[in-house]
């Protein structure tokens, strides 16, 4: 029985070959989404848990509070001394660790070096994490001072012909280390990633400011792992006052937070957890079930609308003895089939177009095809689809009285319910153009913001780190890039102009209030040309400049600065900077240094030699950019010959500022186009199929005068009345919706009438134009052919 | 074997009953060759539907084996259907994704009976209706009297008590028709088989044991025939 209602399956689908393409396009359509999120949804959810008991292990994360003690901030940085005090106060604790940003730092072997991402921790974070060490002793190997631990990839890259354990390596061109352990790559789904990791005893000999205890220099990361007995609640109970405790007059206090849920539940409102990135799942979810569901309706619609062909099978069968439970089962069989060929073809779409997604989304799925589970997933996938697409047409089709499909004049009016195969066509064509209006203006929003003045040039604007020599001998490398005429003006600063990076309290000023201490400012410090180099408009005073050697004490003030300080004159006030005496020299425009889509704090651009981490250049327009950036290569690689040189564009540095909004716009975008596409299939099916029913009424008509245009009307219209619903549904909704979107942004468009015309109109053309095709050929039959039957 | 006590059946339409059936009263023994005749519109092709448990009589009492028909539920009529009733269409209703093997295995699978009998079973059928050559041909691609035998041999293979035959020459040609009367006739005289159809044709008539003569509804005359 079962191997004759799969032949009879295969036939009916050889037959129907339109319709099984539609269906089989769709559901692979559909399918390669749901896999596509399947893979990424497994990706985010083991984000920091693919290592032993990972479980236990916990963040130390801080919440900081304003002077009426409520909380203003929660972030996962603590100071150096926390562990210490966890470790004697709190049972329980199995292992506890700092962790130290090193940043990409240098690392080489005598003859190459590498930049690679470093960092610091104490030997417990071996016991934390569980690493897997291909050579050396995990107990022991951040031990000794002197001592690196490599991944493996890091370690090939060294020594790429031999054995790197207890070979040599030197660290950022001054010490010398020995690699005491090679470990196996991170995944890139880990929070803590690093290229090698080093001693924190061999961190605090770099820094002094490593070196001092402190409660409250919040720069550093502390894990802890937990017995797995120890309840979570009263752990952090005991940790609420122990900052306090410790250091009077703190306004913050440190509780645990479980490792694995930071990355997915990593956003914190008033010290609570409000969820965080995994609202990308819950809206990557929604659009691939979305679409699968879209193709399902397909399937439904075909189905039903075939079910004329298909009753009179009904009815013999029964008429031969055919339970319902029977006809079910085949119908099933049918649907099940066609869902397992539409997922093979989703396996090839999403092995071919893994590559491009993991673009688009800046991650790293893949397809492990040898992985099981994967497989087991696919299989539920391809049953709930099958189940879902199958369901109605096989309790509808099966429910057949076998004297109405048999009789020759079936009453068929009556027996397919129309009404819903339209209300399915509305819902796929109201998400499509949900999604079509939520694309248009994401882009537009996304413009809105690109066209946002930026407050500085960053056109012909390059940066790169100050590494090892460059800071000594900056003014060697400023004369020498000037000199070659790589560039026409450079400055130093603490951090790159393109990205919010420091920010202060407790600045003060004349006439201030006593709460004006609260007031958060950002602040860059730097040495001479800041202004002119970047391309900032002055509106007061002028930049820091060698002909004023008092300038050394001076500060820059931007506009909002100056208001939110309530300066009459700025110009030659006396502030006092981290304490220290300052005279405001000059005022700048404000420029857009965090989100593009928020404003900025008040800044402050401070005068200070030995803070200083980025050099930014204006590359000289005469020569071509190729030219100028060899040039600076050449010059900076003579000076700090240790280091690789690597120049960035700020423009591209700026741009991944927009990375989250752009990825939205991608992603509703692939979707948007999927959905309309899948839908309009289903249309097109729907179509051919009605064409086909009426082609005995068109002949009819044809013979009695209907021109090629009323026939084309006639057809048309009932299908375009449908869209027309979607439409009048999905636009207030749309507008609605993405309307409330744009109010996350404190800078936002609005959502114009063209949005709505282009959606609506561009829906309704497409639209037109699948059923059109199908009207088009049933309006050009010969109408003998029509009525030569019966 | 069966017995129609009373049978009526109408539509109501804005309070106006229009019969089809008024006051059936009849018997069919086992082994008999009926003919229901008369001319259209007159519940012929009711009756036999009624007959077939495809249609419920508005009122009356229907006993089939000596089990009562009006009151049986859905799986009950499927059993009868599958080891009792074989029907045979007109428009011959073969299913046209199978192939000629296939629409005459397919009661056998209903039936729940073993992969090797049935097979044998289908080769007998096959032998006997001279269709071996044709077993792997679609329905289209048969002609009307050859479709008609397929049907038949379906109607057959699970050995039924009574075959139900509306109009099964309707759609043929006269030769064909007689062919198919005189297998009947066979099958009723050799295996004893009842044999209840419905026809037009005086011709196809005088192949059966009994004539029921329907006119609006009501069975007018009631004839033996005489070969």
């Amino acid at each position: 029985m079962f191997k004759l209602n799969l032949k009879i399956a295969f036939r009916n689908l050889w037959r129907n070959k339109t319709a099984s393409f539609i269906n089989v396009i769709g559901l692979a359509i559909g399918l390669a989404s749901c896999l596509m999120l399947l893979l990424y949804v497994s990706y985010e959810w083991n984000f920091d848990k693919h290592f032993k008991e990972a479980g236990q292990v916990y963040q130390v994360m801080t919440n900081f509070k304003d002077a009426n003690g409520k909380i203003n901030g929660t972030g996962d940085v603590t100071g150096n001394v926390i562990a210490g005090a966890i470790k004697e106060e709190i049972p329980g604790v199995e292992a506890i660790s700092r962790l130290g940003y090193g940043g990409q730092s240098l690392i080489a072997n005598g003859s190459s070096s590498f930049k690679k991402e470093a960092k610091f921790a104490d030997p417990d974070l071996l016991k934390i994490y569980n690493y897997e060490f291909i050579a050396g002793n995990p107990g022991t190997a951040l031990n000794d001072p002197k001592s690196v631990v490599l991944t493996e990839r890091m370690a090939k890259l060294l020594f790429p012909d031999g054995d790197a354990l207890n070979q040599s390596v030197r660290y950022d061109d001054k010490t010398d280390l020995k690699v005491s352990g090679v470990i196996r790559d991170l995944p890139s789904n880990t929070s803590n990633r690093f290229d090698f990791l080093m001693p924190w005893s061999f961190y605090e000999t770099l820094f002094d400011w490593v070196k001092d205890p402190s409660w409250t220099n919040f720069n550093w990361q502390t894990l802890v792992k937990l017995d797995k007995h120890v309840d979570l609640n009263l752990v952090n109970l005991k940790m609420k006052g122990m900052m306090e405790l410790h250091q009077k007059d703190t306004r913050a206090e440190s509780f645990l937070y479980p490792l694995s849920e930071k990355h997915l539940y990593g956003k914190f409102e008033n010290g609570k957890g409000v969820g965080g990135d995994v609202e990308r799942i819950y809206l990557f979810a929604g659009l691939a079930l979305g679409i699968l569901l879209i193709a399902c309706v397909n399937f439904m619609n075909m189905a039903t609308a075939k079910s004329e062909k298909r009753a009179k099978e009904v009815g013999i069968k029964k008429t031969i003895g055919a339970g319902r439970g029977s006809l079910i089962a085949q119908f099933f069989l049918e649907a099940m089939l066609l869902t397992m060929i539409g997922v093979l073809a989703a396996i090839a779409m999403l092995e071919l177009l893994l590559p491009t997604f993991n673009n688009l989304l800046h991650i790293q799925l893949s397809a492990s095809v040898l992985n099981g589970g994967y497989w087991v997933w696919i299989l539920l996938i391809v049953l709930i689809t099958g189940l879902l697409s199958g369901i109605y047409p096989a309790l509808y089709l099966s429910s057949f009285d076998p004297i109405q499909t048999l009789k020759k004049k079936a009453v068929r009016a009556k027996a397919v319910p129309m009404s819903l195969r339209q209300v399915l066509v509305v819902g796929q064509f109201c998400f499509a153009l949900l999604l079509i209006i939520a694309t248009l203006v994401i882009y537009k929003q996304l413009s809105f913001i690109k066209n946002r003045p930026l407050g500085y040039d960053t056109n012909l604007l390059v940066e790169m780190p100050q590494d090892g020599l460059l800071q000594g001998k900056y003014e060697l490398l400023r004369t020498n890039l000037l000199k070659s005429g790589a560039i026409t003006s450079m400055c130093q600063s603490s951090m790159s102009i393109s990205n919010e990076g420091s920010s202060f309290w407790n600045f003060e000023w004349p006439g201030m209030a006593d709460q004006d201490k609260q007031i958060v400012f950002n602040q860059i410090a730097t040495t001479y040309n800041f202004i002119k180099t970047n391309g900032i408009k002055l509106i007061q005073g002028r930049d820091f400049s060698r002909n004023f050697a008092s300038d050394t004490a001076g500060v820059l003030l931007s506009s909002s600065a100056v208001k939110i300080m309530n300066l009459k004159d700025p110009l030659g006030a006396k502030v006092k900077y981290h304490g220290q005496d300052a005279v405001v020299i000059g005022v700048f425009k404000d420029f857009i240094w965090g989100s593009p889509f928020y404003s900025d704090r008040p800044m402050v651009v401070a005068y200070s030699k030995n803070w200083n981490g980025v050099v930014t250049m204006r590359l000289n327009p005469a020569n071509s950019l190729s030219q100028n950036i060899d040039l600076i290569k050449t010059v900076t690689k003579n000076i700090n010959p240790a280091y690789p040189v690597e120049v960035k564009f700020v423009n591209e540095l700026y741009a991944h500022k927009l990375q989250a909004e752009n990825t939205l716009g991608v992603l509703s975008n692939l979707f948007g186009g999927l959905s309309i596409f899948v839908s309009c299939l289903g249309l097109f099916g729907l179509a051919a199929y009605s064409a086909e029913q009426r082609t005995k009424e068109f002949g009819v008509r044809k013979v009695l005068g209907a021109s090629m245009l009323n026939l084309m009307q006639l057809l048309s219209l009932s299908f375009m009345k449908m869209i027309f619903i979607s439409v009048v549904i999905s636009i207030p909704l749309g507008y609605y919706l993405m309307g409330k979107w744009l109010l996350k942004f404190e800078f936002h468009t609005t959502i114009s009438w063209w949005i709505i015309g282009i959606a609506a109109i561009g829906t309704l053309f497409i639209a037109l134009l699948t059923v059109s095709f199908q009207a088009y050929k049933s309006a050009r039959a010969n109408p003998v052919d029509a009525l030569k039957y019966e | 074997m069966i017995e129609l006590k009373n049978i009526e059946k109408y539509y109501a339409n804005k309070g106006v009953k229009s019969y089809i059936l008024r006051h059936v009263t009849t018997s069919i023994k086992e082994g008999e060759f009926v003919s229901i005749m008369g001319p259209s519109g007159a519940g012929k092709s009711t009756l036999l539907n009624i007959l077939g448990m495809l249609e419920d009589p508005t009122y009356g009492e229907y006993e089939f084996m000596g089990e009562n028909i009006t009151s049986l539920n859905e799986r009950k009529r499927i059993e009868l259907y599958r080891n009792h009733i074989g029907f045979v269409f007109q428009a011959y209703h073969l299913i046209d994704e199978m192939t000629v093997a296939e629409n005459i295995e397919a009661p056998l699978l209903y039936k729940k009976i073993g992969g090797s009998e049935r097979k044998s079973r289908v080769a007998d059928v096959l032998d006997r209706f001279n269709m071996v050559a044709k077993k792997d041909l679609f329905p289209n691609q048969l002609s009307g009297g050859q479709q008609q035998l397929v049907g038949i041999a379906r109607a057959l293979v699970a050995q039924p008590s009574i075959i139900l035959a509306d109009e099964p020459t309707g759609n043929l040609q006269s030769a064909q028709a007689l062919q198919i009367m005189d297998l009947f006739k066979k099958l009723n005289e050799e295996e004893g088989i009842t044999i209840v159809q419905v026809t037009h044709s005086e011709i196809n008539a005088g192949y059966g044991s009994r004539i029921l003569h329907l006119l609006d509804g009501v069975i007018k005359e009631d004839v033996a025939t005489t070969v």
